[in-house]
């Protein structure tokens, strides 16, 4: 009986899907995190009966067919790459990135990930570092005895050093852009790495060339609206409990027919 | 004698089936676009009984058979997203999307954009504008689709728009003809073909979501499930029946 499959698949797809809202209301509160969705499709049909064949020897033809579904399949998470609020934080490291782009890291093995998080710090080095401590791309050293610490717009940095009342422009803070943003590959700790589908790495400058602009003393907030997400959640739980139903229904069609002779 | 348990057995066949569409549409409950489908019958007139010598003629038995699945294309609600890649459309319109077997008509508007830059369907296959697929290059930002799928971006650092295309939006005349190929795809089946569409609107930002009725559906699946064990106990009682007969009728009085 595919009854008890069909169902079955349904209920596999819909566990998936409360699994991915799960991962997007635990990650509510994750600076520079994008929601991610399940996409569903339908399984390939069996035509009983083709539509438009011919039905009788006098050239009827089929009006309607017989098409026999066979579930439903999850065909992917793709990643929902909106902007996130700026939350202001008054930490002179804190950068958001409003608009396009993301933030060049170089990992310890000499890789590059590419993150939104721009809650970044300052190592024994003085070098701008991630949460991790990787260096931001390309990489700046602050002075120790620098002070008012000033990222513009296009992610220049700049310091006054003692003695001097004229800021000191020590990097600048390049952006990277991905035609397929959703194509990245997430690898946790708010990194991505990019893949044959995100499109090869382009680099540049903020505020120019469709790049966004950086907002120094800023955290871009997760784009997760946890009223929708709820809502989902519920729809998700639903819809498991109506595939259930199904099975249950199919296990007591079998029953019936296992009595009928007895 | 058997007609009752070949009659009985030609309905509870189409019940399973009826069961299967039901099955498939609670399934895709949750799948965008997705049309749900509905099982239609017929009777099958039959004379079953050859006995030429009965006084009163042959009487035909009367079968059940299932006619087919008649989609039901009725617009599927429309969920807000704000996702500047998702499409619904509101009226009859399907859009376009190329598949290696050959064009393809969907419902699910959620698109994606590819290494290339085309814009794709879910599974990566291009959507199709009114000149084959369409581009956003690497410099674009804010992908505006207006109602009439003219598709507008905002270049590099320019503050005028530029088109990149006009989404393709497809209907027919009838609909019913149209083949599920599965993922959400349909085909143009025998006797039918796309036709430019200029009614139907499109609306960024939202999905259409699946036109499964969960009540109809479970009242559906409930109805099934009773008239199939309300046969199976019909035989079971026929069954019984048969047996006491032969029983009594065996038993001869000493």
């Amino acid at each position: 009986m595919r009854i008890l499959y069909t169902a079955a698949t349904g209920m596999a797809a819909q566990e998936l899907n409360v699994q991915v809202i799960s991962n997007n209301i635990a990650n509510m509160r994750t600076t520079g995190y994008k929601k991610q969705r399940a996409a569903f499709q339908d399984l390939i049909y069996d035509h009983v009966r083709r539509v438009g064949a011919q039905a009788s020897d006098q050239g009827t033809i089929l009006p309607v067919g017989i098409d026999l579904g066979g579930g439903v399949k999850t065909v992917g998470t793709p990643r929902l790459m909106g902007q996130g609020s700026l939350l202001p934080t008054g930490n002179e490291l804190d950068i958001a990135i409003r608009g396009e782009g993301f933030f060049k890291i170089q990992m310890p093995d000499g890789t590059y990930t590419y993150t939104r998080d721009g809650s970044f710090q300052m190592d024994a080095q003085g070098r701008v570092v991630t949460s991790q401590g990787n260096p931001v791309q390309p990489t700046i050293t602050i002075p120790q005895s620098a002070s008012g610490l000033t990222i513009n717009s296009q992610g220049q940095v700049t310091v006054t050093l003692p003695g001097s009342t004229t800021p000191t422009t020590v990097g600048q803070i390049g952006l990277t852009r991905f035609i397929n943003k959703a194509g990245l590959q997430p690898i946790g700790d708010n990194l991505f790495t990019d893949t044959p589908a995100s499109g090869t790495p382009q680099d540049g400058i903020a505020s120019t060339d469709g790049f966004g602009d950086m907002q120094q003393s800023n955290l871009e907030q997760a784009n997760v609206d946890p009223v929708s997400e709820i809502s989902d959640l519920i729809a998700a739980q639903r819809a498991y409990e109506m595939n259930a139903k199904v099975v249950s229904a199919a296990d007591q069609m079998l029953q019936s027919t296992s009595n009928m002779f007895r | 004698m058997e007609n009752m348990l070949l009659i009985g057995l030609s309905r509870q066949m189409v019940l399973e089936r009826q069961m299967d569409v039901v099955a498939n549409n609670v399934a895709n409950v949750n799948t965008s676009g997705f049309k749900a489908d509905r099982s239609l019958f017929e009777e099958f007139l039959n004379s079953r009984a050859h006995e030429d010598n009965f006084i009163g003629r042959d009487r035909r038995v009367s079968y059940v058979q299932d006619r087919g699945t008649f989609k039901d294309f009725s617009q599927g609600p429309v969920e807000q997203t704000k996702n500047p890649l998702d499409v619904a459309i509101e009226g009859n319109g399907f859009l376009v999307v190329q598949t290696p077997a050959g064009e393809r008509y969907t419902r699910d508007g959620g698109l994606q954009i590819n290494n290339l830059g085309q814009l794709v369907n879910v599974s990566g296959y291009p959507v199709l504008g009114a000149s084959g697929p369409i581009v956003i290059q690497q410099t674009d930002k804010e992908v505006t689709i207006a109602a009439d799928g003219n598709i507008t971006v905002v270049e590099g650092s320019n503050r005028i728009d530029s088109v990149r295309g006009k989404l393709r939006i497809v209907n027919f005349a009838d609909a019913q003809k149209l083949v599920k190929e599965g993922s959400n795809l349909y085909s143009a089946g025998a006797g039918t073909a796309a036709q430019p569409d200029t009614v139907s609107r499109v609306r960024q930002g939202f999905i259409e979501k699946s036109n499964v009725n969960s009540v109809a559906e479970m009242s559906r699946m409930i109805e099934v499930t009773r008239t199939y064990t309300q046969i199976s106990s019909m035989l079971q009682q026929q069954g019984d029946l048969r047996k006491s007969a032969l029983d009594r009728l065996a038993d001869v009085p000493a």
